[in-house]
């Protein structure tokens, strides 16, 4: 994975209506901002809700902003873009 | 990543991270949350969590509402709506009490009571519960509505369905009810006794089987097939069609067949009625009336014949008015003796012993004594009765102006007997001692002798024997005591009198 790019981890609920919102979101933001430097990792913790341990997720859906450092989290369904890009801290290109 | 390579900063959200979780769930961004609990995290949804009680409340039967803490409706369900012809949103916010009529019944908690939903015309019979619950540290209260006319509509048409029943049970008729389809959908007692097979279930036409040579409506049932007739009883009215029922046992009994419509509560017609009345015991009695019609006709007739051929002879051979009125008077007197004993005995006969104590009892004085009568038991067929009446009238009537009844010691003794051959007689000795001695040249050639030879000789198919000895009238009579045919019992008296 390079340096420079985002390496981004969606925590969903199954296919709830804020879950698939946020995915969505994200994916046109990410594809027109940070177009051909990123990776979305999607977890649904509704198939295995342990896994909300490794993030500490609280809320759902919850955007992680694992790389670059340092580590970003956003909740919600991503739906103001313009949240997204500050909370992200993404220089659009 | 492990849980135990996590960031410090990420395993401790710093207090925006908090906000921003607080936030985005007081904006309604986030579908479920995550609950650390003892058997590790789990998923709460937030959004839809009252989502499947929502549903339930929503198609429930009942009206269901919840109260606030002023008895103000916080929520009423669709159901409640229908009831009180009022939408949700109209009824939120109004107080409970407004629900009701005023001077019915007033729900109270935890106890189900029936009260009075006012609707926007009248009011609804309803059963309400009612129970407070705890919500989010205030109390509200949850109420459920149901409809009791369901229920007492339910319990009418069980009443209905009983009283109908009973009736259907109590019938005398056989009286069935069809379906639209010609099926049967109830049937009385009598009907099940005399269907071919359990009526319910089945084609009125198997159930039934009709004679169609039986009806009485020329063709009315033999241009209807089975399946035919089953759909003409089940849809349209049919009366008094006389049938009988093609089972050899049921043969000989006739029956009206009769259909009505069956209506329900808007008049439209569900099936039909039919009733199968048992005329049998009707129709032999109006054969019986048509019968004895006639007869009497027949008997009328004859009788005035023989009491206008009595009256002529009389007065033919009276000398005087006063002689013919005691000859005529005396004569139709015995002929109403006759009549009364066949009145008394329904015309099937009468003992001769009996006939002869009638017909004698003015000539046989205090103590019987000057007529004795002595013979077996001998049952005389009803045509034998007016004859017989007659021939003992004339034979006493003689006695007591002539003969041995005519002195104060004359006697008179009246034997009989059957005579056993192939075909039984009867003969009767008629024995007069006492009286004025007869000489040996005179003879009676009256009408009274005439009519005692008439009727035992052509009436009775008998012979008879008039012997004038000097101690007095010594009459032998013997008949045949067979059956003969009714009706001709006058008619013989009749054509010889006149």
């Amino acid at each position: 994975m390079e340096q420079c790019g985002y390496n981004l981890r969606l925590y969903v609920a199954g296919e709830t209506a804020k879950s698939a919102a946020a995915l969505k979101n994200l994916k046109k933001l990410c594809e027109r901002h940070l177009a051909g430097r990123y990776t979305i990792e999607v977890i649904d913790l509704m198939k295995d809700p342990a896994l909300a341990q490794r993030d500490q997720i609280i809320a759902i859906p919850t955007l992680i902003r694992e790389l670059p450092e340092p580590l970003k989290r956003i909740i919600g369904d991503l739906s103001n873009a313009e949240k997204v890009l500050v909370g992200l801290d993404i220089q659009p290109n | 990543m492990t849980a135990s390579s996590v960031d410090p900063k990420a395993a401790h959200p710093p207090i925006p991270e908090a906000e921003q979780t607080i936030e985005a769930i007081h904006r309604g961004k986030v579908d479920a949350i995550v609950v650390h609990g003892p058997g590790g995290p789990q998923i709460v949804m937030l959004e839809g969590a009252d989502v499947p009680y929502r549903v339930l409340a929503e198609r429930m039967s009942d009206g269901a509402l919840v109260l606030g803490a002023g008895r103000n409706i916080l929520y009423a369900n669709r159901r409640l709506a229908e009831l009180t012809g009022i939408s949700a949103e109209k009824l939120i916010g109004n107080t409970f009490e407004s629900l009701f009529a005023a001077d019915g019944p007033q729900p109270r908690e935890n106890v189900v009571t029936q009260a009075r939903l006012k609707r926007q015309v009248g009011t609804l019979p309803v059963s309400v519960w009612m129970s407070p619950i705890s919500m989010g540290g205030g109390s509200a209260m949850l109420v459920t509505l149901t409809d009791l006319s369901i229920f007492v509509r339910a319990e009418q048409i069980a009443i209905a369905e009983r009283f109908a029943r009973s009736i259907l049970e109590q019938a005398t008729n056989a009286v069935v009810v069809l379906g639209l389809d010609g099926r049967i959908t109830h049937a009385s007692w009598v009907a099940e006794q005399i269907a071919a097979q359990p009526p319910v279930g089945c084609a009125f036409s198997d159930a039934f089987p009709l004679d169609p040579q039986s009806s009485s409506h020329t063709g009315a049932l033999e241009r209807l097939s089975r399946k035919n007739l089953d759909l003409v009883l089940a849809t349209k009215p049919f009366h008094g069609v006389e049938v009988k029922l093609r089972d050899p046992k049921l043969s000989a009994r006739s029956f009206l067949l009769s259909a009505g419509p069956l209506l329900n509560e808007v008049k439209e017609s569900v099936g039909a009625i039919v009733t199968l009345t048992e005329i049998t015991e009707r129709k032999r009695a109006e054969e019986q009336q048509t019968m004895l019609v006639a007869e009497l006709n027949h008997r009328v007739k004859n009788i005035l014949a023989v009491v206008q051929s009595i009256a002529s002879q009389t007065l033919r051979t009276s000398p005087s008015l006063g002689a013919f009125n005691d000859a005529f008077t005396g004569r139709i007197h015995a002929l109403g003796i006759a009549h009364d004993i066949l009145t008394r005995t329904r015309w099937v006969g009468i003992g001769l012993g009996e006939l002869l104590t009638a017909v004698l009892a003015p000539y046989r004085g205090a103590d019987e004594a000057r007529v004795t009568l002595a013979g077996p038991p001998v049952l005389l067929p009803a045509r034998t009765v007016v004859p017989l009446s007659m021939a003992f009238h004339e034979l006493a009537t003689n006695a007591s102006k002539y003969g041995a009844l005519s002195e104060p010691m004359g006697r008179v003794e009246m034997k009989w007997n059957v005579i056993e051959n192939t075909t039984p007689r009867v003969e009767m000795v008629w024995s007069e001692a006492g009286g004025p001695r007869i000489e040996a040249d005179a003879r009676r050639s009256g009408f009274g002798t005439t009519l005692i030879q008439r009727v035992i000789q052509s009436d009775l198919d008998g012979n008879v024997g008039l012997l004038f000895e000097p101690h007095g009238l010594r009459a032998v009579m013997t008949f045949p005591l067979k059956v003969l045919a009714e009706f001709d019992d006058l008619s013989g008296v009749s054509d010889q009198t006149s």
